[in-house]
């Protein structure tokens, strides 16, 4: 049969089994993500020059934070890339039980003492429950499609599916975090057009979520209140209100025009007009310091990152693989483009980091053990293929 | 480590299907989504990118205006008709207040600033609160706000004291002015005060700042550009939470020109104050309202400009707590005293009779010998035979030249001067619509019917009628297809400024000067110089004149007409010691709408002294008879001139 069979082997193998499969590693992939990082640390460093003038090597110096979270992330993507990702999907559901239990308990926490807040406060690190459930949604997804021969032409299928991503998009809804519940879906999307579902239903969802739209408004306009008491507790989330920093945002992207005003040369940024420069607006520095032109090569990196993980798709060894490879795609499309939009001021501010780039240690973490699950994609495709 | 291997069976069955998916549009997807993304951003750096960076720049580079202190007002002889002063207020600029940023207990350190200023300035400190956040909520925190207006110097000094410890608070000083003179100089200065919403625009392209106030009325409007000088700023550069990171430029404001008037304070009080005390009560009802010029014929100086009721201007600046006051007075629909009635038009009456009488001398019709027995009416008799009587204002019952017709007002000699009477004498024209034409002609040679162009705004051009301006007007709705014609009786109502003859008292004095200064039209004007900061003259305003076309011996026999009416004619109390007076009494019938009855307007117009004319005067009571009422007080306002005006 396949390589797996000879798996089996046991530990004596072990040892070696860690040199192995590297030659199908992903390193364009891989380093792609580095060299996003890079960009980051240099635009932290930029955007973090009026807040923090201490020594490089510093915890206390975000760059250096950074450098430790990447590193960490680094390591996480390589142990992540060995992991056989069927180890994943096979205890799908457990991860997603745990990913709504997570998300239940921040609910629970947030009522009795922090009011709205998305995380788990551990000592200097904070653990987002909704980034582990994003991934444990995408593995079940991919598990649940995978034991139905991978398909979604069928109705019933199609609904349950929906129903696996529901209760997920929902408690993040409430959070409320519009832009990950956003994220959520598109990840359902990605995941059931490669599964194969049928246009034609997919065409009535959609003419279904139009016909409610108006009433999830109402809703959401309810939701939207919550939100600005949010906004008060969390304030390093839109400190003067959510039209000051839009504006602010709107200045410094324009102002950068195609060349940027150069690197700790924006002034929107380094004289403090710009808030939160470093993490969910630190494409604003980006645009405003290196212009079109930086903002462009930035572009292309995320497209090239993308592009590869759409080639771990392609190459998936099984359906499960190919529709895990898509969900992470997803997800790291979608929050790349809503965190950009909403520094272009397409899309209402959230609360989603950039990926790769925006200072923060979980997001960062995250994001590389889901490039790990590519790689792990990726080395293992050949093993299927074989027979 | 065993799960390091690549030893786990996948759930089973997977590898019977092999991956199918359409993995196209996964990538349609990536580069669609990018695309939306490039192209909003070129649009935002490369379309609009110029303007954002104009808006980086104001963002952090603040140009405050520092103004320049507004130029002086004197009159004459130097005395101060106004004062600069600085209006306190206490501002907050939102940003700048202590922050959830800064501070954990920043409401708490907000709500004591507020308390502070509640105490100092007694705006309550829920107000100013409930003013920061709207100001904040709007999105403009970085927008000073006004928490107290109009503070006493005493506030002013607290708050100064205080203000270093309440970050965002400060003390603001925004020119004012207040005007001392009196509430006699009221319509001629004007008032400054803060600029319309729909003017801010203009001005902001003119360099105003938002806060600097603006001549809104009389010279604070008019000679706007000289007294407001030229705003020095100092440029600085400074980050989002207020800090000054570096000067960049500055430049020292440089104070506004002064205005010295033409108008001499002392005359101007005493004849306000005159006025007031003799507006005339009589059998045809009770005035409210009157106006006088007082000029020099041959400069165009204006001496004094008085419209009574007066106002006190000062009520702009202390509008907060003047408010019921201010509201009375831009309501008042009695006495309008915030128009200017020395610029508003009204019948001018028998003082018309100069005009009616200088046309017939020029045009030849009649002339200095030409005498008429006047009775008690003219009878005219119509094309279809049937008489018309046209009533003079009394029986003269003798014969008269025009000197006796101008000094007695004889209606029946300035009808038949103007229209003839249809049989033995001509009119003006060989007809009755040529009369009306010539003699609007010679009223428009005298000023009638157009602005004088003093230095004032919002003067009335007063109306002459003519045949093409009945034609004009006469017709429409409400009007019979005969109406627009010109009928003897327009000549006869016009030869005595009745009708639809409308003229402001400042004409009025205006075709005086001109019989006074041998013939020619002056501008009049209230601005004599104007002055630099450094007391040099930066102009001064010469005066402007336009020949009427009279011969001398028409302004002569004029003149002697006027001469015999305060000597033993209608004008005889005009009559004062120290000078010979001329001048031309007015009564001018016409309908009120609020007593709903005919009464009459009272007029005097004159000058002195007879043999060199210096000064114009020209009185003007809404409701009275001219040479009962308005001939006295002009008499006592020429008796004041020649004995207190130093010229």
């Amino acid at each position: 049969m396949s390589s797996v069979t000879y798996g089996y082997g046991g530990s004596a193998r072990s040892s070696a089994s860690v040199w192995r499969g590297w030659d199908r590693f992903d390193y364009v992939m891989a380093l792609t993500a580095v060299v996003l990082v890079g960009v980051g640390l240099v635009l932290i460093y930029s955007g973090s020059l009026s807040l923090y003038d201490g020594p490089m090597t510093s915890f206390a110096s975000p760059v250096f934070k950074q450098v430790v979270f990447a590193c960490i992330g680094i390591a996480a993507m390589l142990v992540v890339s060995k992991i056989d990702y069927h180890y994943l999907t096979h205890y799908a559901w457990v991860l997603y039980g745990l990913g709504i239990l997570s998300l239940l308990a921040i609910m629970v926490m947030g009522q009795s003492a922090y009011g709205s807040t998305r995380w788990f406060d551990l000592g200097p690190v904070q653990i987002q429950p909704s980034e582990f459930a994003k991934l444990a949604t995408i593995l079940a997804l991919a598990r649940y499609f995978s034991e139905h021969g991978g398909d979604a032409k069928d109705l019933k299928t199609l609904l349950i599916s929906l129903a696996i991503v529901s209760p997920v998009a929902g408690l993040v809804f409430i959070q409320p975090d519009l832009g990950t519940s956003i994220v959520f879906f598109a990840i359902w999307i990605g995941i059931v057009v490669v599964a194969g579902a049928n246009r034609s239903h997919l065409l009535v969802m959609a003419a279904m979520f139009l016909a409610v739209l108006p009433f999830l408004w109402t809703f959401a306009i309810a939701e939207y209140q919550v939100d600005r008491v949010a906004v008060l507790v969390d304030s390093e989330e839109d400190p003067l209100g959510d039209g000051y920093n839009v504006n602010q945002s709107k200045i410094a992207v324009g102002s950068g025009q195609i060349f940027g005003k150069g690197f700790t040369n924006g002034d929107q940024t380094q004289l403090g007009y710009l808030k939160v420069a470093t993490k969910d607006f630190i494409f604003s520095l980006l645009s405003e310091e290196f212009g079109f032109v930086g903002c462009m090569v930035v572009m292309g990196l995320f497209i090239l990152l993308l592009m590869r993980g759409v080639r771990a798709a392609q190459i998936a060894g099984d359906p499960a693989g190919q529709l895990v490879a898509v969900g992470i795609v997803m997800l790291i499309l979608m929050q790349t483009f809503i965190n950009i939009a909403v520094n272009l001021s397409i899309f209402p501010v959230t609360g989603i980091p950039l990926p790769f780039i925006s200072q923060g240690g979980s997001s960062l973490v995250s994001i590389f053990i889901s490039l790990g699950i590519l790689q792990s994609i990726v080395m293992r495709h050949r093993a299927y293929r074989q027979t | 480590m065993s799960f390091m291997d690549e030893g786990f069976r996948a759930p089973g069955g997977s590898s019977r299907n092999r991956p199918h998916g359409n993995l196209g549009m996964l990538r349609i997807a990536v580069l669609g989504l990018f695309l939306i993304l490039a192209i909003r951003l070129g649009q935002m750096q490369i379309v609009d990118g110029a303007n954002y960076a104009k808006r980086s720049e104001q963002n952090h580079i603040y140009q405050k205006n520092v103004l320049p202190t507004r130029g002086l007002i004197t009159d004459r002889n130097g005395e101060a008709l106004v004062q600069n002063v600085g209006v306190y207020s206490a501002s907050i600029l939102p940003e700048a207040l202590p922050n959830d940023v800064q501070f954990d207990d920043w409401k708490e350190m907000r709500y004591r600033i507020y308390l502070k200023l509640e105490e100092i300035t007694g705006t309550s400190a829920l107000e100013i609160q409930a003013r920061v956040e709207d100001a904040e909520d709007a999105g403009q925190g970085y927008i000073a706000i006004k928490a107290a207006d109009n503070l006493t110097k005493e506030q002013a000094l607290a708050l100064d004291e205080v203000a270093a410890e309440m970050p965002g608070v400060s003390l603001a000083i925004t020119p004012g002015r207040s005007y001392i003179g009196g509430p006699e100089f009221s319509h001629i200065l004007g008032y400054i005060g803060p600029q319309f919403a729909e003017d801010a625009a203009r001005l902001d392209g003119q360099g105003y700042e938002f806060n600097e106030p603006i001549g809104k009325d009389g010279l604070e409007a008019r000679y706007e550009s000289d007294l407001r000088g030229t705003v020095g700023y100092s440029a600085v550069e400074q980050d989002a939470y207020g800090r000054q990171i570096a000067a960049l430029q500055s430049k020292d404001p440089v104070p506004g020109n002064s205005l010295v008037l033409a108008i001499d304070a002392g005359l101007q009080r005493y004849t306000a104050e005159l006025l007031e005390d003799t507006l005339p009560s009589s059998e045809w009802g009770t005035s409210n309202v009157g106006a006088a010029v007082v000029m020099d014929p041959n400069t165009g100086e204006v001496l004094a400009l008085v419209s009574i009721p007066t106002y006190d201007n000062n009520i702009w600046a202390e509008s907060k707590i003047r408010s019921a006051e201010l509201e009375a007075l831009a309501n008042d629909s009695t006495t309008y005293a915030l128009t200017n009635k020395a610029l508003s038009s009204a019948a001018p009456g028998s003082t018309f009779k100069i005009v009616t009488s200088s046309a017939g001398l020029e045009e030849g019709n009649i002339n200095a010998g030409t005498s008429f027995y006047v009775g008690c009416n003219l009878e005219v008799k119509g094309v279809n035979n049937e008489i018309y009587t046209y009533k003079d204002w009394r029986c003269h019952n003798m014969t008269m030249d025009v000197r006796t017709a101008l000094a007695w007002s004889s209606n029946v000699f300035m009808f038949l001067t103007a229209g003839g009477d249809l049989t033995a004498t001509r009119g003006l024209g060989k007809d009755i619509e040529e009369s009306g034409a010539i003699l609007a002609t010679w009223a428009r040679r005298f000023g009638y019917g157009k602005t004088t162009g003093i230095d004032l705004y919002g003067e009335d051009p007063g109306r002459i009628p003519d045949p093409g301006w009945k034609k004009r007007t006469y017709v429409g709705p409400g009007f019979n297809a005969g109406d627009s014609e010109w009928l003897l009786g327009d000549n006869y109502n016009t030869a005595i400024g009745q009708g639809d003859v409308l003229a402001t008292p400042l004409q009025v004095a205006r075709m005086t000067a001109a019989i006074a200064n041998g013939g020619k039209l002056v501008t009049p004007h209230i601005v004599n110089e104007v002055i630099s900061p450094e007391g040099e003259t930066v102009r001064t305003i010469e005066p402007e004149f336009q020949d009427v076309g009279l011969s001398e011996s028409t302004i002569r026999v004029i003149r002697e007409g006027m001469l015999g009416s305060v000597a033993y004619g209608a004008g005889e109390l005009a009559q004062i010691p120290n000078a010979s007076v001329a001048g031309k009494t007015g009564t001018a019938e016409f309908y009120d709408q609020k007593s709903d009855r005919w009464t009459q307007h009272a007029w005097f117009t004159g000058f002195a002294p007879y043999d060199k004319p210096e000064v114009v005067v020209t009185v003007y009571f809404d409701i009275g008879i001219g040479g009962t009422h308005a001939a006295p007080v002009a008499g006592k306002i020429l008796e004041y001139y020649f004995e207190n005006v130093k010229r």
